[in-house]
């Protein structure tokens, strides 16, 4: 078992949340990362990455104030936890010692 | 529209806690410039982001039914009965072994019943193939029914009876013997048949033309296996084997078939043309029937309709004072009801399957009422889950539902245990029926699917009623503590018990009666003395070689009339111990001239020298054995005394030197009657000693060597040196004739195995369930025990008053039992010639078997309860 279970799409997600800081809900994950990836994601893609994410514990969310544009439905707001901090640090971790460990030689273009 | 649709869609699925939100965010969304200029236009948009939300981290929990918790329901339900399975491990035990027995033997049995069942139906148009056979009927009395025909008779049908549409002719030849290489082999099952009979029965054709099979004389086919045997793996089509005796010329194998599967009738292993035995059927013609013919008729022809045409035909063509007359049967039928004589093999009875087939449903039954005698019983233990779960809502469905989840659980360990146990038991099965039924119950769909069926039969039949009674108790009794014994059910579980009891009665008596009946037949005196008596078939030899024969066979005679291992050496046509239609027969009326009027019916004829008397042991009631020398005994016959009985002569020494004449016409020979033999049984005691004539022939066919001393293995090898000496190519085939006669009752041994075996185990089961129900009643008795023992009672008394509730129940088992057991067994005794007296005292032996299992089981539970000290038992209230 791993210790930290992260998929590649669940780390941008958990990154972006992270980024957006208090104002990640559904949409605004969906822009930021659409912006940042510079490519389409689906509402699907998306919520399964965030539920999972919320059942392992990386995130948490609360609902928000409502909006008139939505129906009257409510937001719900994910945060970023202590659990998904560590993991996020583990996979830099795990990457960055990757890139120490590459040989110079071999990044000599 | 679809924007409706796709919203449904999602409600539909979605989890409930993340309906809102993403329900939100996908409006925000569709308001936005993407999903309004999307190409398939904003609702299209919708549907597919709908279509990628269907996933399972956004499902809600899937079951068939939303809002509803009846799949927690019948995981919770499963959980109590396992729970329910532990807590009692000796009830359960009992349960899954009962079921097991029961279920195991019920299909085994109904494997064999099957099987014997499918006999002859394996033909591509079997419901079609009929086979003729003779009736004889005597002033409008059916007498003998023959399953032989006359050989031109199909060929007639077929031209007079538009429902004919074709025929096939056959002669069952015994055995023949062929050379293979050096060696002489005697071949048993050999059949002579005309072109038609393999497209009749469709037996695969492996090699060989299959429209010029069996139409040139001499020509033969062989079974896959014979083939090998004689030619290995080289192709044996246009090969030659020679066939000695008779014909003593070699025959063309022109065809391979498949071999014959064991559920036929009429087996062969070698086929050969019928042309080669012409000269043989042109001789019988319309004179004797010797041959088997079976007829394809029209599909639905109706036989019975068929039946009057039929008699018109054989008087014209049999003759207008002919007793006989065709009769036409299904070959679907032959096997299990056919018991005609000359049948080509022994064969089924119905009665026995049918028999059996009961035994394995009583079984089966005895197995489930344990379980609805036991479960009822023991309702009061759950009466307060039952109140409880009530209180809290509960429905009586749920309940009924619940209680049929417990049955589902414990017969289904039942099926699992069962099919060990049939795996297991396989191999003594097919030992016991004497065929090979099954290789293995694993991979055989067709059983799977019964176990499957059964396993859910028994699930309904036997959980249903304790289901309905759990369920129906009132809250407000059980949990008020009023209730404390269940009336529920008392009366079903005595009649349960009582059906247990007379099954078993019944089983146990049968079992007695059948195993009497056996040991009767083989120990009956048969008139003849056949201890160390061997039979050896004479040597073949050429028609036109006789004398020469007949010197060499007399000097060989004597050759072992001298050998010290022998006492006597005689001949006779037929042996003794051979089956019922092994013997020569006359139907054209008998008499003895100037004594009696002639007098229809068959008549039988058998041929000894003047030695066998002494060989074989039989005794002279009047006049005097032939004699060698006499040339006058040419002409001369012994009869036996049935014969004369049959001729209603009661004063035997009258008729000596009175003569005998077959057939109406004054013309035909008459023979001298010297004396009478004393009955003897040459054969089943199925049947009775047949009126029998016996004429004097120098070689009858068989030898009778009585042996002598205590070494009869070195004296039959003494006998075989001078056979080799004599008849080099003659195969040295010899037989002891009481083991002839014991082969003659394989089939009832086997049914009275069959039926002593699956009685000890219905048996078995059936005391299972009696000892769980006599513990569980016990122990609920408990304190009432201890209350009568404060008061004085003996444990003799306690025990005696427990067993007296099942001494009623046993007496009504009995007024039930033993008159079924008298109906029965008196019926299946009436089908032997010679049978014992109806055994009163196996019903006795039978009710006391039962009644010391009732004992046992009941007083040892009791005992045990009894025996405890009063003074802890009812301590607590």
């Amino acid at each position: 078992m791993k210790k930290y279970p992260l998929g590649e799409f669940e780390e941008i997600v958990l990154l972006t949340v992270g980024v957006l800081y208090d104002e990640a809900y559904g949409v605004a994950v969906k822009d930021e990362l659409e912006k940042r990836l510079e490519r389409k994601v689906s509402v699907g893609a998306l919520q399964s990455a965030l539920r999972r994410m919320e059942e392992k514990g990386y995130l948490n969310s609360r609902y928000g104030e409502t909006t008139n544009a939505r129906g009257g439905k409510r937001k719900r707001y994910f945060t970023m936890t202590a659990h998904g901090k560590a993991a996020l640090a583990h996979a830099k971790n795990l990457r960055q010692r990757l890139w120490d460990d590459i040989p110079d030689i071999a990044l000599d273009f | 529209m679809l924007k409706k649709l796709a919203e449904r869609f999602f409600r539909w699925y979605c989890h409930p806690d993340f309906y809102e939100d993403i329900k939100g965010d996908l409006d925000e969304l569709y308001l936005r410039e993407d999903a309004q200029t999307h190409r398939l236009g904003p609702d299209a948009w919708l549907m597919i982001e709908v279509i990628k939300l269907f996933r399972p981290a956004l499902m809600r929990r899937f079951i068939l039914f939303p809002y509803s918790n009846h799949l927690d329901m019948f995981i919770n339900y499963l959980k109590i009965g396992f729970r329910n399975l532990m807590k009692h491990k000796a009830y359960s035990a009992i349960h899954i072994f009962g079921l097991a027995l029961g279920l195991a033997s019920f299909l085994l049995i109904n494997e064999y019943t099957s099987f014997e069942k499918s006999y002859d139906r394996h033909y591509a148009d079997s419901d079609q193939l009929y086979r003729l056979t003779t009736d004889n009927i005597i002033n409008g009395k059916l007498t003998v029914r023959d399953a032989m025909s006359f050989a031109p008779s199909g060929k007639m049908l077929m031209d007079e009876l538009p429902e004919v549409l074709s025929y096939t002719v056959t002669h069952k030849r015994g055995s023949t013997v062929f050379r293979k290489e050096t060696n002489l082999v005697d071949e048993k099952m050999v059949l002579a048949a005309d072109s038609n009979f393999l497209r009749l029965f469709n037996y695969p054709i492996l090699a060989g033309n299959k429209d010029q099979l069996l139409v040139e004389p001499y020509t033969l086919v062989l079974t896959e296996s014979k083939a090998r045997k004689y030619f290995g793996s080289a192709d044996p089509i246009g090969k030659s084997i020679e066939v000695l005796g008779s014909f003593n010329r070699p025959f063309k194998v022109v065809g391979v078939v498949a071999d014959v599967p064991e559920n036929t009738h009429y087996k062969f292993d070698i086929l050969m043309s019928l042309k080669s035995i012409q000269d043989r059927i042109e001789r019988d013609n319309w004179n004797g029937f010797n041959y088997y013919t079976y007829l394809k008729l029209t599909p639905g022809a109706d036989v019975v309709a068929m039946q009057p045409k039929l008699e018109p035909l054989a008087k014209q063509y049999i003759g207008e004072e002919s007793n006989l007359y065709f009769n036409i049967q299904p070959i679907e039928d032959i096997h299990l009801y056919s018991d005609f004589t000359y049948e080509p093999e022994i064969h089924g009875s119905a009665k026995a399957v049918n028999f059996l087939s009961i035994i394995s449903l009583f079984i089966l039954l005895i197995a489930w009422v344990n379980y609805v005698n036991l479960s009822t019983a023991k309702a009061v233990e759950r009466a307060q889950e039952v109140g409880l779960r009530k209180v809290v809502g509960a429905r009586k469905q749920q309940l009924i539902g619940q209680f049929l989840v417990e049955s589902l659980l414990i017969n289904f360990f039942g099926a699992l245990a069962a099919l060990m146990l049939a795996q297991v038991l396989l191999p003594q099965f097919n030992f016991l029926v004497g065929k090979t039924v099954l290789t293995s119950v694993l991979t055989n769909t067709a059983f799977l699917m019964k176990l499957a069926l059964f396993f859910l039969l028994g699930t309904l039949i036997s959980g249903f009623y304790p289901a309905f009674v759990l369920s129906s108790f009132k809250p407000i009794g059980v949990l008020k503590g009023s209730f404390s014994r269940s009336k529920h059910g008392t009366l079903l579980r005595q009649v349960l018990v009582v059906v247990q009891f007379a099954a078993s009665l019944i089983l146990i008596a049968n079992t007695i009666i059948v195993y009497r009946q056996v040991q009767y037949m083989t120990g009956r005196d048969k008139g003849i003395d056949i201890e160390q008596v061997i039979g050896l078939e004479n040597p073949s030899f050429q028609r036109d070689q006789v004398d020469q024969f007949r010197s060499k066979y007399k000097a060989f005679n004597e050759e072992l009339d001298r050998l010290s291992g022998v006492e006597k050496v005689g001949g006779i046509m037929n042996l003794p111990g051979g089956g019922s239609s092994d013997i020569s027969s006359n139907a054209g009326g008998v008499r003895i001239v100037g004594v009696t009027d002639i007098i229809d019916g068959t008549v039988y004829i058998n041929a000894v020298d003047e030695d066998l008397q002494e060989a074989l042991g039989v005794s002279l009631v009047a006049g005097r054995n032939f004699i060698e020398e006499m040339a006058s005994d040419s002409n001369a016959v012994i009869v036996n005394e049935t014969f004369l009985k049959y001729l209603n002569i009661n004063d035997f020494e009258s008729v000596i030197e009175e003569k005998v004449q077959f057939g109406r016409d004054p013309e035909n020979d008459m023979f001298r009657i010297v004396g009478v033999f004393k009955d003897y049984n040459r054969t089943t005691l199925k049947n009775s000693v047949e009126p029998t004539l016996f004429y004097r022939s120098r070689i009858p066919g068989n030898m009778v060597v009585r042996l002598q001393g205590d070494d009869p293995k070195a004296a039959i090898q003494t006998i075989e040196n001078k056979w080799a000496e004599f008849f080099p190519d003659s195969p040295f085939a010899y037989s002891f004739l009481d083991n002839r006669f014991e082969k003659l009752y394989v089939e009832d041994k086997k049914f009275g195995m069959l039926f002593g075996n699956f009685s000890i185990l219905a048996i078995i089961v059936a005391s299972l369930g009696l000892l769980g129900l006599a513990s569980f009643l016990a122990i609920q008795r408990t304190k009432e025990v201890g209350v009568r023992k404060v008061l004085g009672a003996t444990t003799g008394s306690i025990i005696m008053l427990f067993f007296k509730d099942f001494i009623y129940l046993l007496l009504v088992a009995m007024v039930i039992g033993l008159p079924l057991i008298y109906v029965s067994m008196n019926g299946w005794l009436s089908n032997y010639a010679y049978r014992i007296d109806f055994p009163w005292w196996a019903m006795i032996v039978a009710c006391l078997v039962i009644g010391l299992f009732a004992f046992a089981t009941v007083g040892f539970q009791t005992y045990r309860v009894a025996i405890l000290n009063p003074a802890k038992t009812i301590r607590y209230e």
